[in-house]
């Protein structure tokens, strides 16, 4: 079985966004939708001991997605790999996935009326290329690939460093695992 | 995408593009169909980036085919600025520009032709080509705020700028006013991976928290502006606590006590009231840089935007790398000197610059090391040890503020015509204000643009040019490194555009600058002429990039071993600069405070409290480029700057607030981020601010150009200057801080009005107050511009300013305050005559004519006798060559040996005989070669040795 995932190590990225306006080139996005925002808080702390982190964002591909189940049309699905992504045909623009979503990964295009996600650039990743937001970072602080596989770099991660997960508490699962340096100063 | 379309499909080729929005050229691969460019992405196998794009090279698609893009040559149709144009063939406006440049140059002379271009987006040495045909020195750009200045002064001291960084095995790291993570992304994770991997030292100097500061091993959050006292008490430091390399200072340095001494006053107790640092922090600084070695100082353009105090802390700096033993070492700082393949400098064809407009190039009388007279100094000196020089272009260039102010006071004389190719200078040239007003008054003005902006609606003509993808990309560094990377058009230019080469070629023939300038017909050909000495198996530019791409020669390091010196004035590394001393700058660091700052100024600080810091860059905008992208802007809609909430506490800003940020040129405003990430007495503003999607027809300031722009605080003054090399104030000014209130929210008509940097806004208002020329400078020198010799030249003999000499014309021999002449091996000879001084036993000439000696009144001499024992029969003296010549062999008789030498082969013949000397399994013999009979030594007849 293939289990796609991701790795940020938020060691290396340094918020350049670089991700951000890549993944809107490749999926020829709306001007008003953003899949991977990089969100940080700026400088934390006093002067001059502070510190600084990003995360990179991104549709967390969760095991047990909320908004799959939440769909009423069945428009929003999930792949056998754990792609989960929508259907525009069949969607209606209802948003209840949107409200379902305990991560913001999913926005209403009023232009298309249709919900739009990241799909892991599942065009790329079937033909054996990389998604396009991990292609691109030049801090190589992306990393995608199958969990499934011991041997993948996700895995050994995964396995290697603490990781956290967002809101990993909801039980949704998700699949994007961050590596956390709170080094820095302060 | 890939729905719509199959990029492995056979009719889509594959193109080794580059991108051009910053300095790093990342690799792009262009996807073509039809000649369509269909796709682009990074290029795996691409040295900088591997695959990497930022932001903004994400957007080469959307650049291509802007609907904003400017397609076709256009000519004013209306008034200067009313936007309104015809659309005119190329014919037309070359022809016509043409014919008004030669008018110009007629009425007034070349020089009144000047130039601006913008960063590396263009042919620059095609352009310097045109410049130097047309016969003006009046090209320039941005350079003195971005590493000019500093390659200048450190050429100066070490004759190579050390820039090429080694880092594999480097030990320590100085990120000095560098922030990687905004300006050099593909570089950045290398730092944090060495940092990591091999326990390198990582020292960041930077006012403000950044992602860089974020992994640093110790950060200096200094006061902006202050880095020539930092660097100078950490020179002290290195200095007095003997952590420097003494074997390198002792074989390669020059003058390292009277370095010590010079340097005793700026100790880290002295710099930490100047720089808001801990003594201690400063030694800490100094002692891990001196001790892990080998290390590196990145160069940041930092150093090049802290106006009068700039040099003195690039010497400093640039003095640590030699001292400390890393200068071209691996793990240190390379000097990669000029390359094999022919270089800028050799294109640009400065040959047929006529030497008397040199002296009117503008600023060449007030900042002398980055304009004609240091440049032709340290030109000379490098092609002399290098064999080749570096670019003019960039290293010898007007000063740019100064020619806009002379278009508009007429001082020294009136500039007429105005090229600007790339570039907005109302974003990017300090004082803003004052720029627009040249750009108002200029009577002729060709912009060279993607897209119109404030310049541009300005221009006489507008002219479309050919992005990155639509022509061929070289990176050379400037045209100053050994390597080369290039990149090949992806596809031909798209409606009307035409490459900047070609451009200035066309304009160049319509001028009438013939086949002798232009001997090649597309920039590919001129390009193929510049890899062509690498001898490479290739017949074409393009097929070079498809086969290598790039060409690396081998790392050669400590090259100064092998030459026996370093390509300086004196072979060695200046510690005390003999090159600033010629031009009466002090040869060693000395402290100049920042152009506005709390200790020097008390008046100026009670009014302007806070300290400004700005020109950073900042992600995802690369100068004042791509505000007009709707996809880029959309992440950064607004102007921000950054304020501690400390700060913005006591003035009761909030985050978001639109505030007015002011200093004593005038007011911008942006809005505030409140954020600890700068010390609670400095604010950082950003640069390039414009918003495309304005009205142009606001006559103060079309598309809000100057509303939130921070180079209308930002000063050009001459007393803020940099007196070597002119670079100007982006870092370390004096400002206030207020928010916006509902009556005082608009920048309005007053805000725009200009003054004349010098005369002082606050107090005096808008306007012109006093002539340049008329302007304090930031240091006196001792000396005029092209130095003039301290005796009067007689009649036939000439000045050299470059040499510094006076030299006879017809023989080329440099005449010495003594009275006698001096050839370029040292020997002297009598004036007049031209008879040569010998000193051997007595003081005789000779005419090396006849061999006939003389003595000093002029009476026949028989010369010099020789001065040893009695010369044995068979030798003779020659006095002309002061020699003992064996009669028999023609050898030369060492008197001290009593031998005859062969020099050639170092063989030996005695006197008596000239039998040669032998020695065959240890036993000495004499062999009479001729008669082919051995001897001993005692002249006895023997058998011929058995080997």
């Amino acid at each position: 079985m293939t289990r796609y995932a991701m790795v940020m190590d938020t060691r290396r990225c340094i918020g350049c966004q670089s991700c951000t306006i890549a993944c809107r080139t490749w999926n020829e996005l709306p001007i008003d939708i953003i899949y991977n925002p990089v969100v940080s808080e700026g400088a934390e702390g006093t002067w001059p001991n502070v510190h600084m982190n990003f995360t990179p964002m991104i549709c967390m591909h969760c095991a047990k997605p909320a908004c799959v189940p939440a769909c009423p049309t069945g428009a929003s699905r999930q792949d056998d790999d754990g792609i989960v992504w929508v259907e525009p045909t069949q969607c209606m623009g209802c948003k209840v996935c949107a409200n379902a979503c305990p991560y913001g990964a999913r926005d209403y295009t009023k232009s298309e009326g249709f919900m739009r996600k990241c799909t892991f650039c599942k065009d790329r990743v079937r033909e054996g290329e990389q998604p396009y937001c991990v292609k691109t970072c030049h801090q190589k602080a992306r990393i995608f690939g199958d969990l499934d596989d011991p041997n993948s770099e996700v895995s050994k991660l995964v396995g290697k460093f603490k990781t956290e997960r967002i809101h990993e508490d909801l039980g949704t699962e998700p699949q994007v695992y961050y590596i956390r340096d709170l080094g820095g100063r302060g | 995408m890939t729905d719509k379309i199959d990029f492995h499909a056979d009719d889509v080729v594959v193109r080794k593009s580059a991108c051009y929005f910053c300095h790093q050229n990342c690799g792009v691969l262009a996807y073509v169909k039809d000649g369509k460019l269909i796709y682009a992405e990074g290029d795996p196998d691409h040295p900088t980036n591997a695959g990497g794009l930022c932001t903004r090279g994400n957007q080469a698609m959307t650049f291509v085919d802007n609907p904003s893009r400017i397609n076709y040559p256009m000519k004013r149709a209306g008034k200067k600025g009313e936007n309104k144009w015809e659309r005119v063939s190329w014919d037309q406006a070359l022809t016509e520009i043409a014919a008004k440049l030669n008018q110009i140059k007629e009425e007034s002379g070349p020089e009144a032709v000047a130039a601006a271009a913008g960063t590396l987006r263009t042919d620059d040495w095609a352009r310097r080509r045109v410049l130097n045909f047309v016969g003006t020195p009046n090209g320039f750009h941005n350079a003195l705020l971005c590493w000019i200045p500093t390659f200048m002064i450190e050429t100066a001291i070490s004759g190579w700028s050390p820039f090429e960084t080694d880092l594999g095995t480097s030990k320590c790291v100085v990120l000095w006013g560098m922030n990687p993570g905004a300006s050099s992304m593909p570089g950045a994770h290398g730092y944090f991976d060495l940092q990591k991997a091999n326990g390198m030292k990582l020292i960041v100097v930077d006012p403000r928290y950044t992602e860089t500061a974020a992994h640093a091993d110790l950060w200096l959050p200094l006061r902006p502006g202050s880095d020539a006292a930092l660097s100078l008490a950490m020179l002290n430091v290195i200095l007095n606590e003997f952590l420097y390399d003494f074997d390198f200072v002792e074989n390669w340095c020059t003058d390292i006590d009277e370095l010590r001494d010079h340097m005793e006053p700026y100790t880290p107790e002295w710099a930490a009231p100047l720089t808001w640092l801990d003594p201690e922090q400063i030694r800490e600084a100094a002692r891990m840089y001196a001790t892990n070695r080998p290390g590196n100082m990145q160069w940041a353009d930092t150093w090049d935007q802290l106006g009068r105090s700039a040099s003195a802390g690039t010497q400093a700096r640039a003095i640590m790398r030699a001292i400390c033993g890393n200068l071209d070492v691996p793990g240190g700082d390379g000097m990669p000197g000029p390359a094999a393949y022919v270089t800028d400098e050799e294109l640009e064809r400065n040959d047929v610059l006529p030497d008397e407009v040199k002296s009117k190039q503008i600023g060449s009388d007030k900042y002398k090391l980055t304009t004609f007279p240091g440049y032709e100094r340290l030109a000379e000196i490098s092609r002399r040890k290098w064999g080749k020089a570096f670019t003019a272009e960039w290293m010898c260039e007007a000063h740019g503020p100064s020619v806009f102010k002379a278009i508009i006071t007429g001082d020294p004389y009136q500039v007429r015509a105005l090229f600007c190719s790339g570039t907005n200078p109302i974003s990017s040239y300090g004082d803003s204000k004052m720029v627009w007003e040249a750009l108002k008054k200029v009577e002729f003005m060709v912009v060279l643009e993607y897209f119109m902006t404030p310049t541009a609606l300005m221009a006489d003509y507008v002219l479309p040019v050919a992005g990155a993808m639509e022509r061929p990309v070289v990176h050379t560094n400037y045209g100053v490194t050994d390597s080369i990377v290039a990149s090949e058009r992806a596809i031909d230019p798209l409606y009307e555009r035409k490459s900047d080469y070609d451009i200035w070629r066309e304009l160049g023939l319509a001028c009438g600058q013939g086949k002798e300038a232009w001997p090649y017909d597309s920039l590919e050909e001129e390009l193929f002429h510049v890899i062509e000495p690498l001898g490479m198996p290739v017949s074409s530019y393009d097929e070079f990039v498809e086969k290598y791409r790039m060409y690396y020669p081998p790392v050669r390091y400590k090259k100064h071993e092998a030459r026996g010196q370093f390509c300086t004035n004196t072979g060695k590394v200046e510690l005390n600069s003999t090159v600033f001393q010629e031009f009466g700058y002090p040869g060693m660091p000395t402290y100049l405070g920042a152009p506005e700052n709390e200790v020097d100024d008390p008046e100026v600080a009670e009014e302007y409290p806070i300290v400004l810091t700005t020109g950073g860059g900042f992600m995802p905008f690369h100068h004042s480029e791509h505000f007009n992208n709707p996809i880029i802007r959309y992440i950064k809609p607004d102007p921000f700057f950054t304020i501690n909430p400390e700060l913005a506490e006591k003035l009761d800003i909030k985050d978001g607030d639109w505030c007015w940020i002011e200093t004593r040129r005038g007011r911008m405003k942006q809005r505030a981020n409140v954020e600890p990430a700068i010390d609670p007495r400095a604010i950082y503003t950003q640069r390039g601010w414009w918003f495309p999607e304005r009205d142009w027809n606001d006559p103060d300031q079309p598309f809000g150009c100057l509303e939130s722009n921070t180079n209308v605080i930002t000063s050009v003054d001459d007393e803020h200057c940099d007196p070597l090399t002119g670079c100007w104030a982006n870092r370390g000014l004096m400002c206030k801080v207020y928010k916006c209130t509902a009556i005082d929210h608009e920048f309005t008509h007053e805000d725009a009005q200009f003054s004349i940097p010098g005369s002082d806004f606050a107090t005096k208002g808008a306007g012109v107050h006093s002539m340049p020329h008329e302007q304090k400078m930031a240091r006196e020198f001792a000396e005029p511009i092209f130095a003039q010799p301290d005796t009067e030249v007689p009649e036939g003999f000439a000045w050299d300013y470059k040499t510094r000499r006076i030299y006879e014309e017809s023989t080329g021999m440099t005449l010495d305050p003594s009275g006698w002449l001096i050839d370029e091996a040292g020997t002297y000879y009598q004036q007049g005559t031209h008879f040569k001084y010998v000193n051997y036993n007595g003081d005789f000439l000779l005419d090396e004519a006849n061999g006939k000696y003389y003595d000093f009144s002029g009476n026949p001499s028989e010369g010099p006798q020789y001065a040893g024992a009695e010369l044995p029969a068979g030798v003779t003296w020659n006095p002309v060559t002061l020699t003992t010549v064996h009669d028999k062999t023609g050898f030369r008789y060492d008197g001290d040996s009593g031998w005859v030498i062969d020099d050639a082969t170092g063989t030996y013949y005695d006197v008596a005989n000239g039998w040669k000397y032998e020695n065959v399994n240890g036993v000495d013999y004499l062999h009479d070669v001729q008669g082919d009979a051995w001897y001993d030594m005692q002249y006895n007849a023997v058998a011929a040795p058995q080997n």
